[in-house]
């Protein structure tokens, strides 16, 4: 190889190995501060969803359960409590929309009822789908009345639920996390009623 | 040039989204609500304007061979440094924005300018072009963005995601659903860059009289 080939190729590796270095740089002060973020904000969203309690602790057991018995799109589960008191479960849940995928947060109280649905993220349509982030939507009587163990559905498919106009694929899309959530909830509460409560350990 | 004829082609003369039509996927994509369009101008402007000049104080160490994937290094940095510090900083317009800023590294502004420009200017000239062609990009994405939002949802300046509601001129029900959807983008960006073809072509057709 000629000089000026060398030449190439040390410029080209010096800028690659600059800007890696750079790069690196950046990445170790920002994680933290990322994660940090993350965790701000699922906090926020959980305690949105179910406003009664102060701390959530993931349940991990479950989620292997569930697959099977066909309540898709559940992703995470967690118990809340206020102290040592459990107030209910709350659930992070995926479900193809019109656009993309949507997960939502989902509170169940204790006594089984739907204590929330907030959608933290979507790719809708501005104005159509995306309205599924609206309060109008979310806490409609049909959402604020159910119950855990039920099963919802959009008025175009002879349910309860009123549908955002011109965007029942996205409205279904909450419907059926809900569903989900609701049923999960149903079997969490059954268990414990057999086992005489919780124990908190 | 002095700087603000640099700083005033950008925006004007040769606007980078109604002169030379650079950087159509993410003026189409994102200008559904005004927000949106601006957060994405702004992030551009500093990719634009920090790859402008490194690369304009390494255009006597960058041989021309292998001066395109010298170019992209270096985007592609400025690209990920912004994300980082947008998550870090902004997570809300970070998740608006998301899929986009990655998308910022094939832009073809900014390599358009890199290798128009930068490379053959010094550091400051290249900063201000930056600058220039930023605004422009942002100032058309504003424009392009507020006219859907406004006739698609009768609403300005709507970012529910950081708790402000916008001004509302009309009720949503109104609005020309069409223009947020991705025909409208079209549609409305035809009708900006006829509209300003021809206040070109009549100012041009004056100065001949």
């Amino acid at each position: 190889m000629g000089k000026s080939e060398w030449r190439l190729i040390m410029v080209l590796t010096v800028i690659c190995v600059v800007s890696g270095g750079v790069l690196g740089w950046v990445n170790a002060l920002t994680a933290p501060v990322i994660k940090a973020q993350e965790e701000l904000a699922k906090q926020r969203a959980l305690q949105e969803a179910l406003p009664a309690a102060t701390t959530f602790v993931e349940e991990k057991e479950f989620l292997g359960k569930t697959e099977s018995s066909g309540r898709t799109g559940i992703v995470e589960v967690y118990r809340a409590y206020d102290d040592a008191e459990a107030k209910g479960f709350v659930f992070i849940v995926d479900q193809k929309g019109y656009g993309g995928p949507i997960r939502m947060v989902i509170g169940v109280t204790a006594t089984g009822n739907l204590s929330g649905v907030k959608v933290i993220s979507h790719s809708e349509t501005p104005g159509l789908g995306a309205k599924i982030t609206d309060a109008q939507f979310l806490t409609q009587p049909a959402f604020r009345e159910a119950k855990a163990g039920m099963a919802l559905a959009v008025t175009k498919d002879k349910g309860e639920v009123d549908a955002i106009a011109s965007a029942t694929i996205s409205s279904r899309a909450v419907v059926h996390g809900v569903n989900a959530a609701l049923s999960a909830a149903q079997s969490l509460l059954e268990v414990e009623a057999t086992n005489g409560g919780v124990d908190v350990d | 040039m002095t700087k603000w004829q640099i700083f005033k082609n950008g925006v004007f003369n040769e606007n980078p989204t109604f002169r030379l039509v650079l950087g159509m996927c993410p003026t189409l994509a994102v200008t559904t609500a005004m927000v949106n369009g601006l957060g994405m101008g702004i992030a551009t402007t500093l990719v634009l304007t920090g790859s402008n000049v490194i690369i304009a104080l390494l255009r006597k160490v960058i041989p021309k061979e292998i001066r395109i994937p010298a170019y992209i290094v270096v985007i592609a940095t400025f690209t990920t440094i912004i994300d980082k510090t947008m998550a870090a900083s902004m997570p809300d317009l970070h998740r608006v924005l998301g899929i986009f800023i990655p998308l910022i590294v094939v832009n073809c502004i900014v390599l358009a300018r890199a290798e128009a420009f930068a490379s053959k200017h010094n550091a400051l000239d290249a900063a201000v072009d930056g600058l220039g062609m930023g605004m422009g990009f942002t100032l058309a994405l504003t424009l392009l963005s507020s006219i859907r939002e406004l006739v698609g949802t009768g609403t300005l300046l709507k970012a529910t995601d950081f708790g402000f509601e916008g001004f509302a001129l009309f009720p949503e029900d109104l609005g020309a659903k069409l223009l947020i959807l991705p025909p409208g983008a079209f549609i409305t960006l035809g009708l900006l860059l006829a509209g300003i073809n021809w206040l070109v072509a009549r100012k041009e057709e004056k100065a001949h009289d």
